[in-house]
């Protein structure tokens, strides 16, 4: 069954599309994470999923009910905001039960949940305590309490993690992966940051300018991205791009040529050509990998950057910039000259006017 | 010239300083000394030791002026701040006209005192004024407003409803600063636009509402003055008679500097008491 069914959102403003003509299905009990740049609309189809903006367009259901035109209240949906959005004035117990009061539901029902919920996100020992008064990954875990006492069929998460300083990302991360395999409930989880969509996503929808440019695995989307945009979006440092001529069985980038594979791929002539620093190898380096071709890739080093477990390496090849990866041990200087190659598998090619992937996806 | 930090604050804070010293805490040491004293400007003063303050405690008109501020502030700060809130709230959303409203709001704050009391004398005419007419139109009958006791304290009230632009500025300026979540929040979790009100948006604008009270009240004691000068001169039979304007008739009326002198400091007394009270009861309140 699915959890969440997008048909045809569509939202404007003044005219501007925001959102255009987006369709998207969430399994139950998946964890879907929309990502993009600001500005590419994943809040506003969060918040239209919420119903706290009014779409023009398009149904909603949230397992098999229609939702698009009930109150955010009514959609069974409970939503973690980007600012936590804890009421000052309120102890902790009492943003718990904000919710229940203000339905007026009964809180002789409602405050053992809250103690139930507290204790399983450890929160027990700060019910009395004001939101000033706690950590930011506190206030984040009362902010997941709250929405899990709703105990709701749909999840929204709005960058909840944004807030937090990087080491306790990482494990916050973790701790809703965790919570999300308890619960297994429906989570849609928007962010900005695409380490965080790759390492969290049961599937990942890339956004821009309220397009849904690739839904897939993280896996799938990272290795076969559906565009140039795509490509470069996911993965740090971004891929390597550049324009260059596909013939017979060749790739051709300036003078030189570079093996390439090209099952399935009938267009020839010129196209921009893509490949992820992790996938070039270095003469020289452990990290290597496959054959070096007869006549290797040449260019000198500019910068050599140490991250400690790998290192990264700014090559100019005749006036294309390319980013390299190899062993923290592997260390040329700059103005060395390196060579290396490609793997002819993970070169990506882009239409150069269209910049859609011309190897497609098998899921 | 180089200048120290520590020289430079106090370069920069003089001019505050000075005129705080010149305005504020000089007169308030030259009325401590003036009350003290028996002074009609025309000879010299005599030391009057706590002559004066006998007086003023035996005084019929003081204890009358003193009810009459009181009560006139206690109608008209609540609705005062009533009002400007409702209105900062209404006004609040990016909608067309709002913000042709919210310069109509602050419009009538910006007219000179004697104008602004000038215009309700007119207003408030039982023969041409635009009020009786209205409520003669409407079938009631057209009192003379301003010749009852309660009707004329009524129409001190009502007029200072309209001076409101500060109040509602920095009302409408702290409920912008309320952060929007709050209000997703509270629409995800079905809670009424009536409980968001009281439950949200009332607490999170207390500290602004506390110090706009506590303000409105200084305020109040001493606006009073000019439309009771201008529109009821005081009357009918003392019934606006407030603080200030008894201050003011008897320094310069009845050339008694030295018992207005004490008065003055009986509403300043008046005030911070008001003020301190207030704030105690407020604070209990919404514990």
């Amino acid at each position: 069954m699915s959890g969440l069914r997008l048909q045809n959102i569509a939202k404007a403003y003044d005219g501007q599309p925001v959102i255009a003509d987006l369709s998207l299905e969430v399994a139950e009990g998946e964890l879907l994470v929309l990502v993009g740049p600001s500005g590419s609309g994943k809040s506003t189809l969060l918040r239209i999923i919420a119903g706290l903006i009014a779409h023009d367009h398009g149904e909603i259901h949230v397992n098999t009910r229609s939702v698009g035109q009930l109150p955010p209240d009514q959609r069974d949906i409970a939503m973690v905001f980007q600012s936590y959005a804890l009421f000052p004035h309120l102890t902790v117990q009492d943003n718990l039960s904000f919710g229940m009061r203000a339905r007026g539901e009964s809180l002789a029902a409602g405050i053992p949940r809250i103690q139930t919920v507290a204790a399983q996100l450890g929160l027990t020992a700060m019910l009395g305590r004001y939101p000033r008064q706690l950590s930011g990954g506190e206030r984040q875990r009362v902010a997941l309490a709250r929405a899990m006492l709703r105990q709701p069929k749909l999840f929204l998460l709005d960058e909840p993690l944004s807030n937090l300083d990087a080491q306790l990302r990482v494990q916050t991360r973790a701790e809703i992966l965790k919570l999300h395999r308890q619960l297994a409930t429906t989570m849609v989880y928007v962010t900005h940051d695409q380490i965080e969509a790759l390492s969290m996503g049961d599937r990942i929808g890339v956004l821009r300018g309220g397009v849904l440019e690739d839904l897939g695995t993280p896996a799938a989307i990272y290795a076969r991205p559906a565009n140039l945009f795509v490509a470069k979006f996911l993965g740090s440092p971004s891929m390597n791009t550049f324009t260059a001529v596909l013939e017979a069985d060749q790739l051709q980038i300036g003078t030189r040529r570079h093996p390439v594979a090209l099952a399935g791929i009938a267009q020839r002539g010129p196209v921009t050509a893509g490949i992820r620093p992790e996938h070039i190898s270095l003469q020289g380096s452990r990290w290597a990998q496959g054959e070096c071709p007869a006549v290797p890739l040449d260019g000198v080093v500019e910068v050599v950057e140490f991250a400690g477990d790998q290192r990264f390496l700014e090559i100019d090849m005749d006036g294309i910039e390319l980013i390299a990866r190899a062993e923290p041990e592997f260390a040329p200087r700059p103005g060395d000259r390196v060579q290396f190659w490609f793997d002819p598998e993970r070169i990506q090619l882009f239409d150069p006017v269209s910049e859609v992937s011309l190897r497609g996806r098998s899921a | 010239m180089k200048v120290s930090a520590r020289a430079a604050v106090w370069w920069l804070a003089a001019p505050l300083l000075l005129t705080t010293l010149l305005l504020v805490i000089g007169p308030l040491l030259v009325t401590v000394g003036m009350a003290l004293t028996h002074y009609d400007a025309l000879g010299a003063a005599r030391f009057a030791g706590a002559d004066n303050l006998v007086q003023l405690w035996n005084d019929g008109l003081f204890w009358k002026s003193v009810w009459n501020s009181t009560i006139v502030a206690a109608w008209s700060v609540p609705m005062r701040l009533a009002i400007a809130l409702a209105l900062a709230l209404l006004l609040m959303p990016r909608i067309v006209g709002a913000s042709t409203a919210r310069t109509v709001v602050y419009l009538p704050t910006v007219v000179p005192d004697i104008a602004y009391a000038l215009l309700w004398l007119w207003i408030l005419n039982p023969i041409y004024g635009p009020l009786g007419l209205a409520l003669r139109a409407a079938g009631f009958p057209a009192e003379e407003w301003l010749m009852s006791a309660w009707g004329a304290r009524g129409a001190i009230v009502l007029l200072s409803l309209f001076q409101i632009g500060e109040v509602y500025v920095v009302l409408l300026a702290a409920r912008r600063e309320l952060p929007g979540e709050l209000y997703e929040l509270c629409a995800v979790e079905g809670a009424s636009p009536w409980y968001t009100f009281r439950r949200v948006t009332l607490p999170l604008l207390m500290p602004a509402i506390l110090f706009l009270a506590a303000r409105d009240v200084a305020i109040s004691l001493q606006t009073s003055f000019v439309p009771a000068l201008v529109i009821t001169k005081g009357g009918p039979n003392f019934a606006t008679l407030f603080l200030p304007l008894y201050v003011y008739q008897n320094a310069f009326e009845y050339l008694r500097f030295g018992y207005a002198a004490a008065l003055s400091l009986a509403m300043f007394g008046l005030t911070g008491a008001m003020v301190a009270a207030q704030w105690w009861i407020l604070r209990r309140w919404w514990r």
